[in-house]
């Protein structure tokens, strides 16, 4: 139960929260703290913030304060690779990664738990990468008291199908590049598309095991990516040759090669004719001439997911179209922009 | 279909088909049935499929499981719970049916407030828990089957993807039940004053020291009654000759639906 006492009343009580100063464009934050004893020099500085009043706290049994409530939601929402500390500021905690990698939200069940009365969390966009230390949530209940009982509600909502936030380790994949396009093999013109994609996994921590070039012919881009299987590569990319024309074999080299999942046409524009395949659990990426030309594509929105032990299906492909429209600004910001949130 | 009986259920080493059973004879199965089953019978009971039919099959699931009854409707379970449903939608029938409890055998109350709700009652603990369908739960539909975008296939599909937390919310509560509500034998019966007619279980109305039926107390759902007769009215159902022999001495006919409302020594019906 909270009391309402006027402030010349409140000489000698303890603050029941933090209280907030905000000075424009200059400071916002806690100008005391929780617990602290209120003593005749404040009361200016608390009328100055706008206090006549000052709360006093009697908890009920089945009640809790704020900063209790944040750490019981904090401990629901923080999955593998979050960490936070007990150390409530104005009543709210900040998840932060405890490691690089990708950033997972399972937004159904942070949509669940918003949607419970009193409680927050807001996180950054699903499939952020983000590196140790990173801010990637923060979460607080609403009210100064509360019950109990929503409140963990709210943290067993958030705990289900493992944890709402997770930062997920990127495995560091030993990558097989198959070059397509008879005019590159033979000479016609020089090849650009290694050392973009060569660059895109090695940012990520990859490893490139190797390039092999082959030309418009099936059997031999099968030959190629049963070369690289049997040289180890766990993660194969595949460029060119997966358009509409009649030269564009890449596809059915994939198939001959024993593909035992194909997923052909994404939801993104620069990468409409993207493909994500596998040969038992080995994932193999065809990436579409459009990743020549334009900086960022549908690959960087599925590799990082896909090094992070995510399955890339149909659905996920799909699911990528709501903001998967590329604005191709003069300076691109990626990831500073909506593209693939 | 066939229906098999119950007592050909129950012996050891015996195989049976879940798909062949009748919804209303799998009380003497050991155990609360798998989700799915229990959907797909109560569903068949109800008449069709719905959303509704999800959240009451998860929240007589839930109901029992919070209340230690978790086979509700093995025999010496069932005479233990009482389950008060707040609304006569979908939900009710899905409660009912998993439950096994009846308006007829007292242990179904309907509370008409209109509320996704239902109170499980343990009257052997005295523990009762009341879980309510939450409405955020509409609203999440989305997020938990985003790959559908028809209403109602939608909800069927998230409100089985959704986690208990999420579809309900629950209260212990205290529930005081007379003992003119609990199941067993009529505990009373009086005669209306004014119109004759019997009332059972304390119905009645005591108006200036006299026994009313509730008719006759100015509280009744119809109005304007009138006594007419009808053609045919000695009409009386047909039954093979061998069905009308087989009856006992008491005119009653065997029969297997589980222990009688009456008791065997002194044949009083209800």
């Amino acid at each position: 139960m909270l009391k309402k006492i006027k402030l010349k009343d409140a000489v000698g009580t303890k603050l029941a929260h933090d209280i907030t100063e905000i000075r424009p464009g200059e400071f916002k934050g806690p100008a005391f703290r929780k617990g602290h004893t209120v003593c005749n020099d404040d009361l200016c500085h608390l009328q100055k913030l706008g206090k006549n009043h000052l709360y006093a706290i009697d908890l009920a049994e089945d009640e809790i304060h704020e900063d209790q409530a944040a750490a019981i939601l904090a401990a629901g929402l923080a999955g593998e690779g979050i960490v936070w500390q007990d150390d409530p500021r104005e009543g709210k905690i900040k998840l932060i990664a405890d490691n690089d990698g990708l950033l997972t939200v399972n937004t159904a069940s942070l949509a669940a738990f918003n949607m419970v009365e009193e409680v927050m969390c807001a996180t950054l966009h699903n499939h952020t990468l983000v590196k140790k230390g990173d801010l990637v949530a923060a979460t607080r209940a609403i009210p100064l008291i509360m019950k109990r009982a929503p409140i963990e509600r709210a943290a067993a909502i958030a705990r289900q199908s493992g944890a709402t936030l997770s930062v997920k380790t990127l495995r560091q994949a030993r990558v097989g590049l198959v070059i397509t396009g008879s005019e590159v093999y033979h000479g016609l013109i020089e090849d650009r598309f290694a050392p973009v994609l060569s660059e895109k996994v090695s940012d990520l921590g990859c490893t490139l095991e190797g390039v092999i070039f082959a030309p418009d012919d099936a059997e031999l881009i099968r030959n190629a990516i049963q070369t690289h299987l049997e040289r180890g590569c766990d993660l194969l990319m595949l460029s060119g040759g997966m358009s509409v024309d009649p030269d564009d074999v890449t596809r059915k080299g994939i198939r001959m090669a024993g593909a035992t999942e194909m997923h052909y046409g994404s939801a993104v524009l620069p990468g409409a004719m993207f493909l994500v395949a596998y040969i038992d659990e080995v994932p193999l990426l065809g990436v579409p001439a459009c990743g020549l030309y334009h900086r960022i594509t549908v690959l960087d929105l599925v590799l990082p997911r896909i090094l992070a032990g995510e399955k890339i299906g149909k659905a996920e492909l799909a699911f990528l179209g709501h903001g998967g429209l590329c604005k191709d600004c003069e300076e691109c910001t990626y990831p500073h922009c909506p593209f693939g949130k | 279909m066939e229906t098999l009986k119950p007592h050909l259920l129950t012996g050891p080493g015996v195989k049976f088909e879940l798909e062949q059973i009748s919804s209303a004879r799998i009380e003497v199965l050991t155990g609360m049935l798998p989700f799915e089953s229990l959907l797909k019978s109560a569903a068949e009971v109800h008449g069709h499929l719905c959303p509704g039919q999800v959240v009451g099959v998860r929240m007589a699931m839930l109901g029992c499981r919070l209340i230690g009854l978790e086979e509700p409707t093995r025999q010496d379970q069932i005479k233990k719970l009482i389950v008060y449903v707040e609304m006569d939608r979908c939900t009710a029938d899905a409660v009912a049916h998993v439950t096994g409890v009846k308006l007829g055998r007292r242990s179904l109350k309907f509370m008409d407030y209109g509320i996704m709700a239902a109170t499980f009652v343990n009257l052997e603990t005295g523990r009762a828990f009341r879980v309510i369908s939450t409405e955020e739960a509409r609203s999440l539909a989305p997020s938990y089957a985003p790959e559908i975008n028809q209403k109602y296939p939608q909800q069927l599909e998230a409100y089985q993807r959704m986690p208990d937390s999420v579809l309900f919310r629950v209260q212990q509560v205290d529930v005081a039940i007379s003992e003119f509500d609990l199941p067993g034998p009529t505990r009373r019966k009086v005669v209306c004053d004014q119109c004759g007619q019997v009332v059972r279980d304390h119905r009645e109305i005591n108006r200036e020291g006299r026994a009313l039926c509730r008719l006759c107390a100015g509280d009744a759902y119809f109005s304007n009654a009138r006594e007419v007769t009808w053609p045919d009215m000695n009409r009386v159902p047909e039954r093979s000759r061998q069905t009308a022999l087989s009856g006992d001495q008491n005119g009653r006919h065997l029969s297997n639906a589980g222990d009688p409302c009456w008791s065997e020594k002194e044949f009083k019906p209800c």
